[in-house]
């Protein structure tokens, strides 16, 4: 299914997931860029936490392995005009540059396929949920090079 | 505190091309926080970015990085009905393997695809690397790889050999 501009083109991606409450801006946000930086920001206030920020350079077979996911999710070929509007709990943010698309989806968070059901667009926030929810390659990645494991585990449960 | 008043505008501007198919609130509303332009990531002295971005099909050198515990190697290519046990059995037969891991896909329950192994040292790994990649497993090809590398642009821009970009990770 891969066209071949999937293989060669520009690839870009950044998702980003939080929500502003009692300890200040609580966020995660982490940046694949073209030239293969991974780029990762955590915020909290929490017992007066400050920002954390990493990065570090994927291989091209890493970056390689990213596009086959995105691509074979499709989830290029979905659009977030029937996805819930980010509210107060908090809001999700994925922005991907591949070949010549780019899409930017903004959305709330997702506890469950129980939000995922009740939606105006199902199939389409499936496709959503089920990415990101496996996005842990990057997380899984960042870990391992930086030993953020406990807080990433924590931020993703937590949402 | 940290908050909306200290994000930096990104220097880099989404890519405006005409043949570009855009979709998504971020694009449509443009408003603060919706696109990549307000990445909060962007720290204060994002300056030189993207210098060494157009020319990376010319010379790029990755020098494997090491993470905190050992030197991971990705495969990819991993069939999906493949078990933890077989690639530890492949892999371990090259060296000492302190992690493994083989992502499930949690809509369909089966490998993603990828496996990311953990090994102690760099020799080893690299042994690993140059046994293991384009060989078949499951009848489908493999590939091994480095999965991190330092700055492949380090020493080719000066302002990087200023400053030090890596000082968070050690």
């Amino acid at each position: 299914m891969a066209a071949t501009e999937e293989d060669n083109g520009e690839f870009y991606l950044r998702y980003y997931v939080g929500h502003r409450g009692k300890f200040g801006h609580e966020f995660l946000e982490f940046e694949f860029r073209p030239d293969g930086k991974l780029r990762y920001a955590n915020n909290s206030n929490y017992k007066n936490d400050t920002m954390i920020r990493k990065e570090v350079f994927l291989t091209p077979s890493v970056q390689k392995e990213c596009r086959r996911i995105i691509s074979e999710s499709e989830i290029m070929k979905e659009d977030d005009n029937n996805w819930p509007e980010p509210n107060r709990v908090g809001r999700q943010e994925l922005e991907i540059v591949m070949g010549n698309e780019h899409i930017s989806f903004t959305t709330s968070k997702i506890g469950s396929l129980v939000d995922v059901h009740s939606s105006q667009d199902p199939e389409g926030l499936r496709i959503f949920y089920y990415l990101v929810q496996n996005s842990d390659i990057v997380l899984l990645l960042n870990a391992l090079v930086l030993e953020l494991q406990v807080i990433l585990v924590n931020m993703l449960i937590c949402g | 505190m940290v908050d909306e008043d200290n994000d930096v505008v990104m220097t880099e501007q989404p890519r405006e091309r005409g043949r570009e198919r855009r979709k998504g609130r971020g694009l449509r509303l443009g408003g603060r926080g919706e696109s990549r332009q307000q990445a909060l990531l962007n720290d204060e002295e994002e300056e030189e970015e993207e210098e060494g971005g157009n020319d990376r099909n010319v010379l790029q050198l990755f020098t494997p990085l090491r993470s905190v515990e050992g030197w991971i190697v990705l495969v990819s290519g991993v069939h999906e009905e493949a078990q933890e046990d077989d690639i530890l059995t492949l892999f371990g037969a090259h060296g000492h393997i302190n992690n493994l891991h083989l992502n499930l896909d949690r809509r369909t329950g089966f490998f993603k695809g990828y496996a990311l192994i953990e090994y102690e040292n760099f020799v080893e790994a690299q042994a690993a690397i140059s046994g293991m990649n384009g060989t078949k497993l499951f009848f489908r090809t493999i590939s091994v790889d480095w999965a991190f590398s330092t700055d492949p642009f380090k020493g080719r821009r000066s302002s990087s050999l200023a400053k030090p970009r890596h000082k968070a990770i050690s």
